[in-house]
């Protein structure tokens, strides 16, 4: 027994000197291992859910069938008009976001499990590195920023989200150029809160005002959007404002996210020697 | 016999707790791999409750966002002291099983979070209405899992009377018929 405690003691100080950094093997195999039941399983509880849905549909389908007869007819004359809106849509979308997808380009998944602990709050997504994920990859939805890559196998990733106390990322209030509002969003104790720190309190801010990437966190490219504040405790000239965020991905209950592929510039030698920083392996 | 029905039950419960997040978010509160554990203690065989809190506390951590190695450190030590326990003091009552299922829980919720804070990375939510709702969870969830597994157990797997008592109380019985000679 006392050999048992001693190895899980030394994988947890081992674990906790990597966590920040390396790639956790132990945790990429088992993660490769565990996709193979993973995968069924959610497959399979997806299509069972969606079975039993539909059965509780069909009750309402009858009286339902009645009113949709009516509207028929006035919504083809609607769709004709919206199909005509929606390849304009589709047009200029794709000319507006040809710039961004030309930086980065995002790989679909599907996320086929959660973190088994209470205490924790990963996700595990069926793209691993063969798929070209790498470490830190930042994680969206159309919502908004999800996360980053944390651990990488072969067929899987795991997914830290931004609400993780230990996560932290640069942002602006507002859009990059027109504001000033820069500071660090951080995770907190709460599944559903980010805190924005080191705001100036003299820059003025509202609640309900969206909440971007800056980039300069080395992680995260700039603009993506984190959230909107949602709740403000003034600052004043000497002490910086206390702002709490609601996270525009809808966290809980993701199925799809995106793997952005970026990579983040590289830093400069002076950064890579800080004590604090994370090393390259 | 009861060897392989336990550890068909231990993977079984892995299983259910990699899964089952993904299903319904409260399920997460039940901790399975603990229940399989604390019943394998409750068996008397210390060695193999020990592997066993091991080996599910090392491959519930491979798929948590938490330390390697904590949830095989404290199901490790939970299943010592229950085995322990149970080599003492008569426990193959559900009721009493019960109050141990939910300590367990207990203890590995508070020893699981010192063990983050130990090393710097303090896991989120708050530390008592987490462990509330694992107690509560595991509690539940395990009475019927016992009852489950006590009405597929032979009549070979139950505690014999042998087991139950201490060594002190099989006091050699001296032939009557002997002692009149």
């Amino acid at each position: 027994m006392v050999a048992l405690l001693l190895i899980n003691f030394v994988l947890m100080a081992f674990d906790a000197r990597e966590m920040t950094s390396g790639q956790r093997v132990v945790r990429v195999w088992t993660q490769t291992a565990a996709d193979f039941v993973q995968s069924p399983v959610t497959t399979i509880t997806s299509s069972v859910g969606n079975y039993f849905v539909s059965i509780s549909n069909l009750r309402s389908a009858q009286s339902e069938n009645a009113q949709l007869k009516q509207h028929v007819q006035e919504l083809e004359v609607e769709l004709k008009q919206k199909e005509e809106l929606a390849s304009e849509n589709t047009r200029l979308r794709s000319m507006l976001q040809l710039r961004e997808q030309s930086k980065y380009k995002v790989l679909t998944a599907r996320v086929i499990g959660r973190d088994p602990s209470v205490w924790f709050d990963s996700s595990i997504i069926n793209r691993g590195s063969l798929d070209g994920v790498a470490l830190n990859m930042p994680v969206v939805t159309d919502g908004g920023l999800v996360g980053r890559v944390t651990a990488v196998s072969p067929l899987t990733s795991q997914v830290d989200l931004i609400t993780r106390d230990k996560s932290g990322l640069g942002a602006v209030i507002g859009q990059i150029g027109d504001s000033n509002a820069l500071g660090v969003v951080t995770g907190t104790s709460k599944k559903d809160l980010l805190e924005m720190k080191y705001v100036p309190g003299i820059v003025d801010v509202h609640i309900g005002q969206s909440v971007f990437t800056t980039g300069q966190d080395g992680i995260f490219p700039p603009g993506l959007k984190v959230g909107e504040i949602v709740n403000l405790i003034q600052g004043s000239a000497t002490t910086p404002h206390v702002i709490q965020i609601r996270p525009a991905a809808h966290l809980d209950s993701m199925q799809e996210v995106g793997v952005l592929l970026y990579e983040a510039p590289a830093r400069t030698e002076f950064e890579q020697k800080l004590p604090n920083a994370v090393k390259n392996k | 016999m009861e060897g392989v029905k336990l550890t068909i039950s231990l993977i079984i419960a892995i299983i259910l707790q990699w899964t089952l997040r993904t299903i319904w978010e409260p399920l997460v509160y039940i901790d399975f791999p603990l229940i399989i554990v604390v019943y394998a203690a409750l068996q008397r065989n210390a060695i193999r409750a020990i592997l066993f809190g091991t080996i599910s506390g090392l491959f519930v951590d491979a798929l948590s966002g938490g330390l390697l190695g904590a949830n095989g450190f404290v199901k490790t030590l939970i299943a010592y002291v229950v085995s322990e326990v149970a080599r003492r003091v008569y426990m193959d009552n559900l009721l009493l099983r019960m109050p141990v299922l939910a300590g367990a829980s207990v203890v590995h919720a508070l020893l699981y979070y010192s063990l983050h804070r130990l090393f710097g990375q303090p896991p989120a939510g708050d530390v008592l209405v987490t462990t509330a709702y694992s107690l509560i969870g595991t509690t539940i969830a395990g009475t019927f899992i016992y009852l489950l597994l006590q009405s597929l157990g032979t009549d070979r797997a139950r505690p014999r009377k042998r087991d139950m008592f201490s060594q002190r109380r099989q006091t050699r019985r001296r032939n009557p018929i002997r002692l009149g000679k």
